[in-house]
């Protein structure tokens, strides 16, 4: 390395013995992790606006409605610089398209430009499986059967292709994940392109699907009876198999308080990020009915 | 013998894994989630109306993989393969993957393919199912593929 | 919000309750641990064990902060971490009070020297803020009142008195003198 900064350094003199002209230039494109810590570590990264958020309280269920705004809760990923940045973009997407409240259960169509299509335009139509990602980069997954096929899409919820996110039916489910429709039976999770919109009306609660799902028989792409499911119905395998979920068991996790508290963003922050996405989406509401 | 078992078993026989009690083969070793690639070996499912795909699909000895045509060996969406069906060899074309895709493309729950015959004309004359709509972008022997399709997604 | 700073990455302490007893030992070890400080209030033990069980008594002592004793996840966490029953009682009546309007840690945490000869141990004491036991590092006596206290601090203000007249007598001396020199010098 420091072999290399001299032979650098060098060729720094060679440019200015040439050119007479000293032109102080980067050798890399990236900076160096102690550059950008120390940036970090400033005031500037520290909640400048803190007085201002603080005086909007957010409704109790805003951390559910927009979950991608809470940041990604592993220490080595905040960056409270870039969150504010993202936090911005995402309003600015939200200026031209109406991003719908919904969650895992949901059915939803979504309208993404094509190039190739002859409308330029293709409209896809499934049940919501799965939510994940944080700010920019979160993600949801539609699944749907189309001609006994099935098949699923995962969108960036915040990718500029997409011209229209529609949800034809706000519903929950009883899990925070459906990936389990990959080994039910098809009917569950085939939804015709033309599905009519159930009308919701705006402020009532949302509706939980308590349907159970059947699953196909054995093999599947996960061991469900370990996995903690509330929507699936007995799945119908010998005893062995229960037997050995029940030793692989972890049911401290239920009460492990710190793991909870190192995998989420504590109370505190969330109602402080959610304050002021709160007072975002209020401005954004008001310029809209201008 | 058990090792011929245990061959079976992780090739995806669960034929041998039920007969069997479960101590002596199951918790030897243990599996993770299956990758979906389609590399050599890999059974794919026929989507042309083709006679050979449907009856290679009702005998129950379903079209294997046995080459692909491009450097790394795994194939992709619109790759060409070479594949053992009915104890002859044939092309093929992938039309739909397992395994994970990009954003916006979609991810079939089976591998599915279209033959083709040597002289790039495919052997069936309607695709059944929904092809990628990324599959359009591709030109040359592909284009024929793209003119059976029903449903592009 | 957790007010000390703790570790990103758990201990996973995999001997906690003899070797192998993994996750499951680890936490059983934890409930002690959180059980006997909620119980005595001051606890001595190794460090990487009272440190692992610090962020567990913080937590269950701020969800009882927050939520009550009406609330039944909380109760039901209670239960679990508590041990002891009747500590249940000591929770919500006795520390949430205490630490109702608390602005920093519920805990506080010591080095102790490691114990020679021993295992080698860094030893470590956690303890509730505001217990009735005495301080750990005991607090000054007042010994401003003291008589020989009292008496040198008035031979000092003497001193000092004195001192400042003799500079004020001399510096009037002084001023005399440059202002004589003036005056000289400037008739020629």
């Amino acid at each position: 390395m420091a072999a290399l900064g001299n032979r650098v350094a060098a060729l720094g003199r060679i440019r200015l013995l040439r050119s007479s002209v000293f032109i102080q230039c980067r050798y890399s494109n990236t900076l160096p992790e102690a550059t950008v810590e120390k940036h970090r570590k400033s005031k500037l990264a520290q909640d400048p606006e803190e007085s201002e958020t603080e005086s909007l309280v957010a409704p109790r269920d805003y951390k559910y409605v927009y979950p991608e705004f809470l940041p990604d809760p592993k220490p080595q990923y905040r960056d409270r610089i870039r969150e504010k940045l993202e936090h911005e973009d995402m309003f600015r997407r939200r200026t031209v398209l109406k991003i719908p409240e919904f969650y895992v259960g949901s059915i939803l169509a979504v309208l993404v430009s094509d190039p190739y299509a002859p409308g330029k335009k293709n409209r896809f139509v499934g049940i919501c499986i799965n939510r994940s990602g944080h700010g920019l980069r979160s993600q949801f997954t539609l699944r749907n059967v189309v001609d006994g096929q099935g098949m699923e899409i995962t969108y960036e919820l915040y990718n500029p292709t997409i011209q229209g996110i529609e949800v034809l039916k706000l519903e929950k489910r009883l899990d925070p994940h459906l990936f389990y429709l990959r080994d039910a039976l098809p009917e569950y999770s085939t939804i015709p392109f033309d599905f009519e919109p159930v009308p919701h009306p705006p402020g009532a609660t949302i509706p939980v699907n308590p349907v159970k799902v059947k699953l196909r028989p054995r093999p599947w792409h996960e061991r469900w009876e370990r996995q903690d499911l509330q929507g699936l119905q007995d799945l119908e395998l010998p005893e062995r198999f229960y037997e050995r979920a029940r030793e692989v068991a972890k049911p401290w996790e239920k009460y492990d308080l710190m793991k909870q508290y190192r995998e989420s963003i504590n109370d505190d922050d969330a109602a402080k990020i959610m304050g002021y996405v709160y007072k975002k989406i209020q401005e954004l509401e008001k310029t809209k009915e201008r | 013998m058990a090792a011929y078992l245990m061959r079976r078993s992780i090739l995806g026989s669960h034929q041998c894994l039920r007969t069997l009690s479960h101590q002596e083969i199951v918790s030897k070793f243990s599996t993770t989630k299956c990758l979906g690639e389609i590399q050599k070996m890999t059974r794919l499912h026929v989507v042309d109306n083709s006679g050979t795909g449907r009856i290679a699909e009702f005998t129950g000895r379903p079209p294997r993989c046995i080459h692909v045509y491009n450097k790394t060996g795994v194939g992709r969406l619109g790759d060409k393969i070479l594949v053992a069906i009915r104890g002859k060899k044939k092309k093929a074309f992938i039309v739909g993957c397992k395994q994970k895709q990009n954003f916006m493309v979609p991810r079939f729950d089976s591998n599915n393919i279209v033959l083709i015959e040597d002289t790039g004309m495919p052997t069936g004359t309607r695709i059944k199912v929904p092809i990628p709509s990324s599959l359009r972008g591709n030109s040359g022997e592909f284009t024929k593929i793209l003119s059976i399709a029903t449903k592009f997604l | 919000m957790l007010r000390f700073r703790y570790r990103f990455r758990q201990r996973n302490l995999p001997s906690a309750e003899g070797t192998g007893s993994g996750p499951a030992g680890r936490i059983s070890k934890m409930r002690k641990l959180v059980t006997a400080l909620i119980r005595h209030e001051r606890i001595e033990g190794k460090h990487p064990y009272l440190d692992e069980a610090r962020g567990y008594a913080e937590r269950l002592i701020d969800e009882a902060v927050r939520n009550g004793d009406q609330h039944k996840p909380t109760m039901e966490i209670a239960n679990y971490w508590l041990l002891e029953k009747d500590l249940l009682h000591k929770l919500f009546k006795v520390l949430v009070p205490r630490y109702e309007n608390a602005s920093t840690s519920y805990t506080k945490m010591w080095n102790l020297p490691t114990v020679y000869p021993g295992g080698g141990y860094h030893m470590a004491l956690l303890e509730l803020r505001n217990n009735p036991w005495p301080d750990v590092i005991p607090q000054q006596r007042e010994v401003k009142n003291n008589l020989i206290n009292v008496l040198i601090k008035a031979a000092k203000e003497d001193h000092e008195k004195n001192q400042q007249l003799t500079e004020h007598k001399q510096s009037e001396f002084t001023d005399q003198s440059t202002d004589t020199g003036t005056t000289t010098s400037q008739s020629p």
